[in-house]
Formats: structure tokens, sequence, C-alpha cells
């Protein structure tokens, strides 16, 4: 659109809204006192000041980044979310908003280049040490831009479109990554991999990663499925769903995920079909407040044959490298016999 | 000669109509709880009834639902006695931030004594009657009780301890704290027996309170001087009715979060049938919050199984749209 024609819908649209303060002006008495002092003329130009600097305010805005960003080599990297994310050419500074990103940058070799991550980020110890700009919910969107990263890694726990357009006016970059998989994770790695220029490295950690996991499916693959079900919450009842990454790792440990079909990640299940789905294993994420199955269970075959499995829940939360270290150790609780 | 025999057929009439309505909301109940049994996430053969189906409804289908019964005529209960007390159609135990209060103490005793079950009622029960007393004592004046003051008065005390709970559950360890962000919603899911033992022996109690303070809450909604000068204890009946609302919502808040909504349109809806005589409105509003509660939570359990939504969002999506209707007919 040309600015001649933004500029002049921009007045007709000003002097409307005069048209329409003046037309109410005239049909009642202006109640706040300041303006029943001075009168019509007061407040129309009040008006006028308030909608020239919202026009003012509008194009600022938008006029900044373009100017910018034009002076730096960038190139396009596809993210999760299916946007082009304009990456410079080299990433010397760039912040974490999530614990499996943080994990991520660090075994590629980039954990030097983050000069911020979340307060989750606790792993591994060199990251802990960096600066802190928030949680991965709600992080500080001040304390980004004031380490000026190039990039902002970020999952889609965090509320995205709050602060990706404040950035990006600032000319960061943010990449979105949202794995449902391993095969998304080693997509993830891959991707960050790339951003970072350490793209060799990333393809061996995937490698590595390929064959620890070709392993445990050449063990399980025959074993009969057992039933599982994964307690993320044990009250309210929280579990995984269709959406979660850890549906597809139970599948390939060997089980089958009794609430896979149900929708959304991380459902909050009815009591009655977990008490139908009668598991024959059941998997803890562990933490203070869920360490033992929910009461419901107690006459499960899980239960009564003792086969409840605890696997942390730094691990099996975050869809990381780490990911397939919870792998090894569900495939090895669901099936023993296998890794004998 | 003919005056006092039409007053006395007034009268039979409005006893057999009054026996009428309590006939229909005690079928109406029945019905509700029976159709709450017949529907759930999972479909039961109620005939052939194996080990699992029956735990399913015995131990987790039919305890949620008489808690939500009892839940709900608890909130129905504190909201038809505090509306009349205080002369306030918004009186609400919502509203005036006695949930919240009864909440806070919730969140409280499961921060100092996790382990203690008993811990969260009886700290319910002091943050709801600390709230109680809080929002009087702001809203009371020299020249009385004033509607907008004792709204303003709420509103304040809710928001208050909202900014508290939001402040604790952002400052406490988020797993810790995870089971409160829906339970703030209010949420019948983590019922247990015991719960719904407590609830309906808190029902029980205040029911029987209330009750007794029917009569003397007649006279006061005229005012309080005017009770006064008919031989009404106004502090008694005051302290009475603000011991046994803090005593149904903290019972009913530590069972199943803030429900909101339910105090307000239900003796409401009771008022707008058979009156405005308290000796009727408050048992009716116990059995008419029951099966409002009972049938919100089927909605909230049935409306996208597996998955469950809080009763709470239920409560309030057809609770506001019908008081602002209600509000606009007056």
């Amino acid at each position: 659109m040309l600015v001649s024609d933004v500029l002049r819908q921009k007045r007709a649209g000003l002097f409307i809204f005069i048209f329409i303060l003046k037309k109410n002006a005239q049909k009642q008495k202006p109640t706040f006192a300041p303006l029943r002092l001075c009168g019509k003329f007061a407040s129309e130009s009040f008006a006028l000041l308030c909608v020239l600097s919202l026009v003012f305010l509008l194009s600022s805005c938008k006029s900044e980044p373009i100017q910018e960003s034009a002076n730096v080599q960038t190139r396009e990297i596809t993210d999760d979310l299916g946007r082009g994310v304009k990456i410079p050419e080299t990433v010397e500074r760039a912040v974490s908003l999530a614990p499996n990103l943080t994990e991520i940058a660090f075994a590629v070799g980039a954990g030097d280049k983050l000069a911020g991550v979340t307060t989750y980020c606790d792993y591994p110890i060199e990251a802990q040490k960096i600066q802190k700009v928030g949680d991965t919910v709600n992080p500080n969107v001040e304390s980004i831009i004031a380490l000026k990263p190039q990039v902002v890694l970020v999952s889609t726990a965090s509320q995205i479109e709050s602060f990706t357009k404040q950035l990006e006016a600032q000319n960061i970059a943010v990449f979105v990554t949202n794995p449902n998989s391993l095969d998304d994770i080693y997509n993830s790695i891959n991707k960050i991999g790339e951003i970072f220029g350490r793209n060799e490295k990333a393809r061996e950690v995937v490698g590595n990663l390929q064959k620890r996991v070709a392993f445990i499916e050449s063990k399980t693959g025959a074993a009969e499925k057992t039933k599982v079900f994964v307690q993320i919450s044990k009250e309210p009842l929280f579990t995984i769903g269709r959406e979660s990454f850890l549906t597809d790792l139970i599948e390939r440990a060997g089980g089958v995920s009794l609430t896979k079909n149900v929708a959304a990640a991380y459902p909050k299940l009815s009591k009655e079909t977990a008490l139908a789905s009668n598991p024959d294993s059941i998997i803890l994420s562990d933490s203070e407040d869920n360490r033992e199955p929910n009461e419901l269970f107690k006459d499960s075959p899980a239960v009564r044959n003792g086969r409840i499995f605890r696997v942390n829940a730094d691990i099996i939360s975050r869809p990381g490298p780490r990911l397939v270290d919870a792998l090894e150790q569900i495939a090895r609780a669901l099936h023993p016999e296998s890794f004998k | 000669m003919r005056i006092p025999k039409a007053k006395s057929e007034n009268q039979k009439s409005k006893i057999g109509s009054s026996v009428r309505v309590a006939g229909l909301l005690i079928f109406l109940l029945g019905l509700a709880l029976l159709v709450a049994a017949l529907l759930g996430s999972e479909k039961l053969s109620f005939f052939e009834l194996d080990e699992r189906h029956a735990a399913i409804l015995f131990d987790i289908r039919l305890p949620r639902i008489f808690l939500g019964a009892t839940v709900g005529a608890s909130l129905a209960l504190a909201g038809a006695s505090l509306q009349s007390l205080l002369r306030n159609p918004l009186a609400e135990p919502y509203l005036l931030g006695v949930s919240n209060g009864a909440a806070l103490g919730t969140m409280l005793a499961f921060v100092f004594f996790s382990q203690a079950e008993w811990a969260r009622p009886v700290m319910a029960f002091a943050g709801a009657s600390l709230a109680t007393f809080v929002v009087y004592q702001m809203a009371k004046s020299r020249a009385g009780m004033n509607v907008e003051r004792l709204v303003l008065a709420g509103v304040i005390v809710t928001t208050f301890l909202s900014s508290i709970i939001v402040l604790m559950t952002s400052l406490i360890d988020a797993t810790k704290l995870r089971s409160f962000t829906f339970w703030l919603l209010g949420d019948l899911s983590q019922s247990t027996k015991n719960g719904f033992y407590l609830s309906f022996c808190a029902v029980l109690i205040g029911g029987f309170i209330l009750t007794r303070q029917a009569r003397a809450l007649n006279l006061m909604m005229i005012g309080e001087r005017d009770a006064f000068d008919f031989g009404v204890e106004v502090d008694k009946t005051r302290l009475a009715v603000f011991a046994a609302s803090s005593l149904l919502v903290g019972t009913a808040v530590a069972a199943s979060g803030s429900v909101g909504y339910v105090g307000l349109i239900v003796p409401h809806l009771v008022r707008l049938v058979i009156g405005s005589d308290n000796r009727l409105v408050i048992p009716f509003s116990a059995l008419a919050g029951a099966i409002f509660v009972v049938l919100a939570d089927t909605i909230a359990r049935v409306a996208i199984a597996p998955r469950e939504l809080p009763v709470g969002a239920i409560t309030a999506l057809i609770g506001a749209p019908l008081f602002i209707y209600l509000l606009r007919k007056d």
C-alpha cells in the first residue's frame, strides 16, 4: 500500500473522529470540569492531540525494524511454527527460554553463546552460572532485551505471542520449537546446531542418540507391549495425551500409553477413565507431589505387582538429549528380561 | 368475619403451594442425582456391574456427586442467609471474598501443615470467618449497613485475597502448588469420602442453625432497629449467621475450591418462585443449590470426556448471564 494512501485514510479517520466528538459535544454538556471551562475548543484540540500522537506512535513502531535489519547478513531457518526466521550469519549471543533448549545448546557445543537462560535451566552445571531472565512461562522481556541477544530460543510453553512482537521490533530473532516426538527432538537439535553454526556437532549428537535409541528398539521390538499409564500429577490427576512426546517414547520403550488417544498434550483425566484403563505399569514423573500413584490405582495390576517406576521429572519432561536417558530407564523397567 | 377466614384460606393455600414446591425440589434433586450417576466418562452396565465398574461407581462417581450436592447446598444456604442478614441481594460468598478467605486458608494449611488432612477445612473456616468479619467491619458505618459499601468492601477484600493467592502460587515452588491452579476455579475431582462426610455434617449443622434463625432474618430484612423492636437479638442472630455461613463456605471450599455464583443465583431463583419468607427460602435454597451443582458438575465431567473441566467455570458460565437477566428484570 502506498504511504500517501495510508496517510489519507488516517486523516479521513481523524476527521470522522473529530466530527463525532463535535456532534456529541453539541448534544450533551461535558461534565468533566476542565472541559466545561475551556469549552468545545479544548475538547477538539485534545482529541486532535490524542489522535495525532496515536498516529505518530503507530507509524514509528512500524518503521524501526525495516531500517535496521537491512545491514545484517541473514539466512532463513524454518521453526516449528512454520515461520521462516531470519537468523544472523553468525550468532554470538543467544537467550534460551526453556531448559531443554539450554541442554540442546550445550550438547551442540554452543553453551558459551548463551547470554541468558531461565531459572529452570539447571543442566549442565555451567548453565546455572548464566544470567537468569525469568522462567519459561513468565520471561522478563526487559532483561532479555538488555542482554542484546541476536536470537531467542523459545518453546511453546512460553506465551510466545505476547513478547515475540516486542523482541522482533528490537531486531531480535525468535525461534520457536515444539517437539512432539523423538524425531522432532532430533530436528530441534539439528536446527539449533545450524543456528550456532555447529551443524557437524549437531549431526554427531543426533547420530549418537539414534544409535542408542536403535539399540533400545532392537531389544524391545519383539517384546509384548505392556499397558502403561504415565502419571504427571497425582492430584488432580494429569497424564500424557496424544500430543506429548512421551506417548512416542513409551511406544519405543515397548509399551503402549493407555491415554494415547486423549486430545491435548497433558490432559486432566477423568478418574473413572483412569480406573477403567487398568494399567500393567505406572510411570511417575518423579516430583515431590507425585511420588506415589493415585489411590484409584490400588487394585490395578501395576500396583498389585509392584510395577511402579519413577523417572526424574527433569529428564522425563524436557524434550532434549537427556530424554533418551529416560527412554533407556523406562525400557529397562518395562522389559528387564530383554536386557539380561 | 370474612377477613380472618380469607386469611386462613390464603395461608392454607400458601402451605399447600410450599409443600408442592418442596416435593418438586426433592423430586428434581433425586432426578439430578440419578442422571449424574448414569452419566460419566465411562459407560457402566448397571445391571451386571463387574468389580471394576463397581469401583468406578462407588469409589469415584457417587462420592463426587454427593460432594457436589453438599457443596451446592452449603453455598446456596450461605448465600440465602447472608442476603437476608445484610439486606443485600448481591451478598454471595464468592463476591464478598468469603470464598477467597477460605481458599487462602486452605492453601496456607497445605503449605504449613501439608500432612494433616484436618488442617485444610479448619484453616478454610478460619479464613472464611476472618474475611466475613473484615468485610462486615468495612461495610458498617454509623448510618448502618449500606448496599454499595458492602459490595465495594467485598470487591476490595476479594481482589486483595486473590492477589495474595497469586503471589503465593508465583513464589512457592511450581510443582508444590500445581494442584491449586485447577482447584481455585472450583474442582470436584479431588473429592474423598471423608471430604463428603465433613461437608454433609456442615450442611446439617449450618442448615439447622440457619433455619432456626429464619424468622429473625425475616424481621431483620425490614431493618435491624425494627427487628430489635420486635424482640430479635440482633447481635446474636448476626453472629449465628456469620458463623454458620463461614462453616458452610469453609468446608465447601476446602473440598472443592471456589465454585462461584451458586450462592447468588440459587436463592434468587427460589425467591422468584416462593417469595421472600426465609423459613422457606433457606431450606429450599439448599435443595436447589444441590441440584444446580450436581448438574453443572455432570456437564464438567461429560462435556470433553475423558478430559475434565473445572465445575466453577460451568457455574459461572450459567450463573453470570442468568444473574444479568435477573438484574435487568428487576
